[in-house]
């Protein structure tokens, strides 16, 4: 049993954020039907010559589990199939630049008539309402946009583009807020327009300097520093690009540090006597830890510094997370293997349930793969008229 | 002072309003939740939960309450409260409880059976050595969803190990990849960053919240049950794309993630972000610019050529941009409609016409009176009202009245007797 048994979505996200939150929900047990057509793919169907891609993507982590279907919303008859699957579904998600699900026939107002207790989600960068509510967004400009952004680097450099995390942490939201949403509808029996603006999500991660702003209090970008912590950084260990995380707070943390550096010494440098000093001469006591850091493995080092009490940890790469023995005993990282018999590592759901768990079962799917199970067995058409929609490119 | 006086208001502010009155009419109203958390993922779930109309009660502390209201900045308020604390507890009620006591854990017990969902983060050795752990809690509240929030979850390797923020964000794949673009031009031999504050630990708290309401949905076909989140697990979800594109062979580093061309571009006044990931984008850039002759170059037609020509194509982009204020810039992209954004500042953003038109950014007065302004929540529902900032807890344990007095029904010497005790 898992989480969302019986819970039925009718997907017309195609890019990042909507795909991204709809495959929390499919790994949650909803069975989501996605819709495309041949003139309006996923983007991983699609070239992405920005990633150097020239062909469809091999795999992608947002429609594993996912049911496809071609529906051409082009066609009036295509829009009346939508319509009839929304009204044998309890979620409906879309991202289309705001206005055009409108235009569509496909708003909210137009699908809670067929089904009161529909829950719809529509994700933008900037939301469905508000004055600036047509603004297009990617991922860095949404950061941007929402404050993130600028708050994220070194304190003498520029803002950072932050980026796909931020794609998919905005699905995540959608996810949440779809489910607190059918929450009330199984209650009330009344659904939900959810309007989700991703740079809102972003904001909303950085509450705390909006409310210090308002009171007066500067915030500025800095770095990896957190207020009177020292030392906090990442710092090189041995091998190529290869770095520690270390965070000290208290005394005795700074204390066990030390001596896992062998340089039990540095507890007698005044600079560093305490935790206001180390916080003043943070900069000077960065450059001692990286010149010690560096002569540990990192891996080793981390061991030595959580039996030390002291907060630390790798900075894991794609390749880290790929091997790492915890994230794949919690299966947090799992091999699937494609169509071609290809094995991959792929991330699987990341909570653990006790009674109803989530998991990624499948691969993702082909387009138009379950037209037939869709439109046949969910929708009651026959074979007959199935093909006839293919004929007249209503099924397309 | 008198236990009776500490416990004259409900509320922080004076004109405030009671955060045990159930808000009518929001998602999730009549559900109760007992947060025990000292770390932002716990609080941000239990402030989603909150925001979304739960009644949550936050257990502090005795005494000096949580760890997070002394982290900078800190507010001019009466009692501790920093700038992450009231901004995570907002809509709380506080009652102070020390759990490791005999009396404090049965008091626990005694409010989670009047609740639906317990959101705890205390250190797995900690747990044991109270008897919070799920299968001592579980087994008395069967009910109950027991929502464990650890920065590398209950169980596995890492599970003991302590972690902060960036500890945590630098487990996932995404801080690796930190700075990249323009800073990592500028600054090729730094260390990688995290990002600002407590992004990973956020992400985290989001996806407590996602899992909370999976959990409850749940409830009449399971029943109660434990729910293993780990902020290391949401945040490495969330970086999917970097090991998405490692099985097709790619190891993203910081230089090689960055954008070709466009990205960063620092204006006269400000920074703004230009992305141009279509064909069609890259012809409104150049409609937007005039057409000038390097865009007309050979190799700039073609997206893939184009891309070997990035250093160029920044040189002059950047060259354009320095001389325009971000006001004329914006301006220009968004009449080319060019995917284009400023970044935005918090006194940007608290002042943005824009959210301010969606109930984004709301103001609530802390318990000396001073207004501040913080988000309510990212999303809109059409048919709940707009989540209102209700209050703010001051004082740790100002609820401890309305909670353990009246809402568990113990009388006032014995909330004395535990305040001598400092169990509350």
């Amino acid at each position: 049993m898992k989480p969302l048994d019986g819970v039925r979505i009718c997907d017309f996200t195609l890019h990042a954020a909507g795909p991204y939150g709809t495959h929390y929900l499919s790994m949650l047990g909803a069975q989501c039907i996605k819709i495309e057509s041949r003139a309006r793919l996923d983007i991983h169907r699609r070239p992405h010559p920005v990633y150097g891609r020239l062909e469809p993507a091999e795999f992608d982590q947002g429609n594993g589990d996912k049911y496809a279907i071609e529906l051409n919303l082009r066609k009036p008859k295509g829009v009346e199939l939508a319509k009839k699957l929304v009204s044998v579904s309890d979620i409906a998600t879309e991202n289309f630049r705001p206005g055009v699900i409108r235009k569509l026939g496909l708003s909210y107002d137009v699908l809670k008539q067929l089904k009161p207790s529909l829950v719809m989600a529509s994700v933008s960068a900037a939301g469905q309402i508000g004055p600036e509510w047509s603004d297009p967004g990617y991922a860095p400009i949404f950061a941007a946009v929402g404050g993130l952004g600028y708050l994220t680097g070194y304190d003498d450099g520029p803002p950072v583009e932050l980026r796909n995390m931020m794609d998919n942490v905005t699905g995540m939201t959608m996810a949440c807020a779809v489910l607190v949403a059918l929450y009330k509808a199984r209650k009330t029996g009344i659904g939900e327009h959810v309007d989700v603006a991703a740079r809102e999500v972003a904001s909303s991660f950085m509450g705390d300097a909006m409310v210090a702003a308002s009171a007066g209090i500067p915030v500025q970008r800095k770095g990896n520093e957190m207020p009177y912590a020292s030392p906090h950084g990442v710092y090189p260990c041995v091998g190529h690009d290869t770095w520690i995380s270390v965070s000290v707070s208290t005394q005795a943390q700074w204390e066990a540090l030390a001596r896992s550096l062998d340089a039990a010494h540095l507890m007698g440098d005044e600079r560093f006597r305490d935790a206001a000093q180390r916080w003043h001469n943070r900069k000077a006591l960065d450059e001692v830890i990286a010149t010690l850091t560096v002569r540990h493995d990192r891996n080793v080092l981390t061991r030595q510094l959580q039996a030390a009490g002291v907060a630390a940890f790798a900075s894991f790469s794609a390749r880290d997370l790929a091997q790492d023995e915890h994230l794949r005993i919690r299966e947090t990282v799992m091999d699937m293997t494609g169509p071609q018999g290809k094995t991959r590592a792929v991330t699987n759901a990341p909570w653990r349930f006790e009674k109803t768990p989530a998991r990624m079962e499948r691969w993702m799917p082909g387009l138009g793969e379950h037209n037939e199970y869709v439109f046949g067995e969910i929708l009651g058409l026959a074979k007959s008229e199935i093909a006839r929609l293919v004929d007249e490119e209503v099924i397309w | 002072m008198t236990s009776s006086t500490k416990e004259k208001s409900l509320s922080n502010n004076e004109e405030g309003v009671n955060p045990l009155t159930p808000q009518t009419g929001t998602p999730l109203s009549g559900v109760t939740v007992v947060e025990h958390g000292k770390g932002v993922a716990a609080s941000y779930a239990g402030r989603v939960l909150a925001m979304m109309g739960a009644t949550v009660i936050k257990l502090e502390r005795p005494r000096e309450g949580d760890p997070l209201r002394y982290e900078p900045p800190l507010l001019p308020t009466k009692h501790a409260n920093s700038a992450i604390h009231a901004y995570l507890n907002v809509n709380k009620a506080s009652v102070t409880l020390d759990v490791a006591t005999g009396a404090g854990r049965e008091l626990l017990v005694e409010l989670l059976r009047r609740a639906t969902i317990f959101i705890d983060d205390t250190h797995p050795q900690s747990r044991a050595d109270w008897r919070i752990a799920p299968a001592n809690i579980c087994a008395e509240l069967p009910d109950l969803i027991y929502l464990s929030v650890l920065p590398f979850g209950a169980f596995g390797p890492y599970a003991d190990y302590r972690a902060t923020e960036i500890n945590v964000f630098h487990s996932s794949g995404e801080g690796y990849l930190l700075p990249n673009g323009l800073a990592l031009e500028i600054f090729p031999n730094r260390p990688p960053i995290k990002a600002y504050g407590h992004l990973g630990e956020f992400q985290g708290g989001t996806s407590a919240a996602l899992a909370a309401a999976a959990a409850l949905l749940a409830l009449p076909a399971a029943g109660g049950q434990t729910v293993d989140v780990s902020v290391q697990d949401a945040n490495v979800a969330l970086s999917a794309m970097t090991l998405q594109r490692y099985g097709d062979g790619v190891l993203e580093t910081r230089p090689t993630r960055s954008f070709t061309y466009g990205g960063v571009l620092e204006c006269a006044d400000g920074h703004v972000q230009i992305l141009l990931l279509e064909q069609r984008q890259w012809n409104l850039m150049v409609k937007m610019l005039n057409a000038p002759e390097w865009t007309r170059a050979p190799g700039m037609e073609d997206p893939m050529t184009r891309g070997e020509r990035g250093k160029l194509i920044n040189e002059h982009l950047r060259a354009w941009a320095k001389t325009r204020t971000v006001e004329e810039v914006v301006r220009l992209a968004r009449d080319a409609e060019v995917p284009l954004g400023k970044y935005f500042t918090p006194p940007d953003i608290i002042a943005s016409e824009h959210e301010r038109a969606r109930g984004f950014i709301g103001e609530i007065a802390l318990d000396n009176g001073t207004v501040v302004s913080m988000p309510t929540f990212p999303f809109r529902l059409s048919e709940s009202p707009v989540p209102t900032l209700r209050n703010v807890p001051g004082r740790p344990g100002e609820h401890n009245a309305g909670v353990i007095g009246t809402m568990l029904g113990h009388t006032q010497d014995e909330l004395d007797l535990w305040y001598s005790l400092r169990v509350i």
